[in-house]
């Protein structure tokens, strides 16, 4: 049959460039729209701040000025800075790579209160890939202008200190370009695996369990050290061998990598009308013992969402998987007999951490907009998302805190265990629902939400850490003056050789605890000053 | 076959199911260049899906579709790159202007004078002065503007209109329907799905009633009535099966 038209619809070299401006825009506006604009801003300033002090004192973080002091053993090595920055941008850039998800879930919901241009294809000319890639060409450039530029300017603030405030830095000029384009590396390829990940993982079927596999298998080859880390992360390679190659070829790779996995994700506007039998009422009449109130029907109708999105297993997936690492983790020091007393409950303050991603994807799961009409506050949607998060992930980390504590030989550890677990899950969910509210995934941006963020979450996890090491085996302490003398500080954190110290360290994670509780239900409640004008929007 | 022979939409034993329940039974509808065609039928009836199915929106279970010549299946972007679509309740991207979303929509489509173009459109609907509004601060009926003059600023000789002016003042309720029937009688094509019934009896020069998934009946308006009384609202009320008892013994109960 003859087609009536000539015009063709653009390709990608046409439409890359329009979708690209545009979705950085949309990137900004978004950041903007949650929090004021001058947080946003500060991010990147804040950020150069603290890698100017970090490079201004890494002479001491790496050891140099402690030479032949019996502390020089502590300080880290370079290597293990270069790991730690790389292994944390790569972890990053993993968690924020599944474009394949959140595309899906804005196609789904571009009949809502709000739309992006993730789901234009639906009615306009515009393919699918160079959509998808576009977005993945966009995040890349934006993190590595709102992270990695102020990070290399810092440095560079860090050199200049040394001419004019006489202040000295082992850094030098000719790293700048080395480390940015590193971790430029790093960046874009953990982006590009995420999302080629979450493309196939959106295909279903077996890829919905050989994703996760792969995913578990390579990292385990890393953390077993079956393969050199470096090799997994080119970025990181280049960081230390300094071989102009690796980024020059890992770089393309990388995009060519997300271009492929532009092509995996599922063509799908398709409205998938499932009929269902009814689910609200009987979950609803499972929970009587949340009372007769709103709460009970927003927690039921979580639930239900939870069950018919099928986000339930990739929520799963992405709680469960560091919690295998962690698990793993714990093996392998017990396996290695490592002299550092590790035991479990210098793990059970972790679960509570990773309640923080969990929490995310429940607020990401439904637009809340239909609840502006109804006379329902967003502070008792905030605390049923709460209620849900405990109800679907507790079971979990009790079975991973009992598998751990039979791993370890430690189930007489394991009451208290639960205990900081508990403690520290609701204190950190809590914590992201005061600051954050129905948006912790656009507040990441945000300097004053990050930073008192990061300030409520490391001093506890810190303090329980530490104090976690009094109930391991304190033999090794005992010739701890001898240890000293002979191998610096590294072969401990604290001495504490006296018999009643466990006992006062178990009181101490008991009495952090109780304070992480009440802590915890104190941002609770003041959930309603915070978030209670504020109107249900995500 | 002349090109004006062909017609500009043909569905053949169109249908389209979600799993067990089917949304849209076979159906066989041919547009001709310069119709107005209309699709009404009740909530639910399968007229968004009708219009997903032919604009590639969805993909078929049964049956298949040609736009313009193009087999929708085979090459749906063909068929959305030369069309204009307004789709049923979908906003334009939150975080751009009015004024950005037209631009990107229009750099899309390769258009020249685009600054234009984008004024000329934001200027007609009369939402000049919000053109560096982010879309999500409009209110709905500014939204669907945006989205109606996305779908017009490229000029497509036929237009897929989902209920165009659900959230639109009567103003320009008249003028976007005057502007269609000027689309019309220059040659261009309509296909509309509205419950704005006294609007599709002004405009519609043939219409189908779809209920349940099936069509009911097709025509021209005068073809589908009894009798010269008979209004479209009559025909669409006698052909998806409520009697006027029913209507008025609802309106009585409204009353008291």
């Amino acid at each position: 049959m003859t087609v009536i038209t000539d015009y063709r619809p653009p390709q990608l070299a046409d439409s890359f460039w329009v979708t690209f401006r545009m979705m950085f825009k949309e990137e900004w506006r978004q950041a903007v729209d949650f929090s004021r604009r001058r947080h946003i801003a500060l991010f990147p300033v804040m950020l150069a701040l603290l890698s100017m002090i970090l490079t201004v004192g890494l002479r001491y973080l790496t050891g140099e000025v402690l030479v032949s002091s019996d502390t020089e053993s502590q300080a880290f090595t370079w290597d293990q800075l270069k790991l730690y920055m790389h292994g944390g941008i790569f972890a990053f850039s993993l968690s924020m790579g599944s474009f394949a998800f959140i595309g899906r879930v804005m196609v789904s919901q571009r009949a809502g209160g709000k739309n992006f241009l993730l789901a234009i294809p639906a009615v306009q000319p515009l393919d699918l890939v160079t959509n998808y890639f576009a977005y993945y060409s966009k995040e890349v450039s934006y993190y590595v202008l709102m992270l990695l530029v102020p990070t290399i300017i810092g440095m560079a603030g860090g050199i200049l200190l040394e001419q004019f405030a006489g202040l000295s830095t082992p850094l030098e000029w000719a790293s700048l370009p080395v480390v940015l384009l590193a971790l430029t590396t790093t960046l874009s390829q953990g982006l590009a695996l995420s999302f080629i990940a979450s493309a196939l993982f959106s295909k279903g079927g077996k890829w919905s369990y050989t994703i996760p596999l792969i995913g578990i298998s390579i990292g385990l080859l890393g953390a077993l050290q079956i393969v050199d880390i470096r090799l997994l992360i080119p970025g990181m390679l280049y960081q230390f061998s300094h071989q102009h190659w690796i980024p020059l070829v890992t770089i393309p790779l990388s995009f060519l990598l997300a271009y492929i996995g532009a092509h995996l994700v599922p063509d799908d506007f398709e409205i998938h009308v499932t009929t269902k039998s009814e689910l609200f009422t009987p979950v609803w009449e499972r929970l009587p013992f949340l009372g007769n109130g709103t709460l009970r029907l927003l927690v039921a109708k979580d639930l239900v969402d939870l069950w018919r999105s099928n986000t339930l297993v990739k929520m799963l997936i992405s709680y469960t998987v560091p919690l295998l690492f962690l698990l793993l983790l714990a093996w392998l020091v017990d396996f290695a007999s490592f002299p550092i007393p590790f035991n479990l409950l210098s793990y059970a303050p972790f679960l509570g951490f990773f309640g923080f991603q969990f929490y995310s994807w429940l607020n990401g799961m439904d637009s809340p907009d239909y609840l502006n009409g109804f006379p329902v506050a967003l502070p008792e949607l905030l605390r049923a998302k709460i209620v849900v998060y405990f109800l679907i992930t507790t079971w979990i980390s009790v079975i991973f805190l009992f598998v751990m504590s039979v791993v370890l030989d430690q189930l007489w550890a394991l009451p208290a265990a639960l205990i900081v677990m508990v403690a520290n899950s609701i204190y950190i969910v809590s914590l992201t629902a005061l600051l954050m509210g129905p948006r912790p995934n656009k507040a990441i941006f945000d300097i004053s939400i990050m930073a008192w963020f990061y300030i409520g979450t490391i001093i506890p996890l810190l303090a329980l850490f530490l104090i976690s090491f009094t109930q391991g085996d304190m033999t090794i302490y005992e010739n701890w003056g001898q240890m000293v003398s002979e191998e610096g500080l590294n072969a401990t954190t604290s001495v504490l050789v006296e018999e009643n110290v466990a006992g006062r360290g178990l009181r101490g994670i008991l009495g952090v605890s109780a304070g992480l509780i009440i802590l915890g239900i104190a941002f609770l409640m003041m959930l309603n000053r915070r978030w209670g004008r504020k109107p249900f929007e995500n | 076959m002349s090109d004006s022979d062909i017609p500009l939409v043909e569905a053949k034993d169109l249908g389209k199911a979600f799993g067990d329940f089917v949304a849209l039974h076979p159906l066989n509808v041919k547009v001709a260049a310069g119709e107005f065609f209309g699709v009404f039928g009740p909530n639910g009836a399968g007229k968004s899906t009708f219009i997903k199915l032919l604009t590639g929106q969805l993909r078929p279970t049964m049956g298949g579709a040609r736009v313009l010549g193009i087999n929708v299946r085979a090459d749906p972007r063909m068929v959305k790159a030369n069309v204009g679509i307004v789709p049923e309740s979908e906003s334009p991207p939150s975080f751009l202007t009015a004024a950005e979303y037209l631009e990107f929509v229009a750099r899309l489509r390769n258009l020249d004078e685009i600054p234009e173009k984008v004024t000329h459109w934001l200027d007609w609907f009369g939402i000049l002065d919000k053109r560096n509004t982010l879309c999500k601060d409009l209110s709905k009926g500014q939204r669907q503007k945006v989205m109606l003059a996305g779908a017009f600023i490229h000029n497509p000789k036929l237009l897929f209109l989902d209920e165009p002016f659900v959230n639109l003042d009567p103003i320009y309720q008249r003028k976007c329907r005057n502007l269609l029937m000027e689309i019309v009688a220059d040659g261009g094509t309509i296909f509309l799905c509205t419950h704005i019934l006294e609007v599709a009896e002004r405009v519609c020069t043939r219409v189908a009633v779809i209920d349940r998934g099936h069509v009911l009946a097709a025509g021209s308006i005068d073809e589908l009535k009894d009798n010269d009384d008979e209004t479209l609202e009559d025909v669409f009320i006698r052909l998806v099966g409520s009697s006027f008892d029913e209507i008025e013994a609802m309106e009585g109960s409204e009353e008291e």
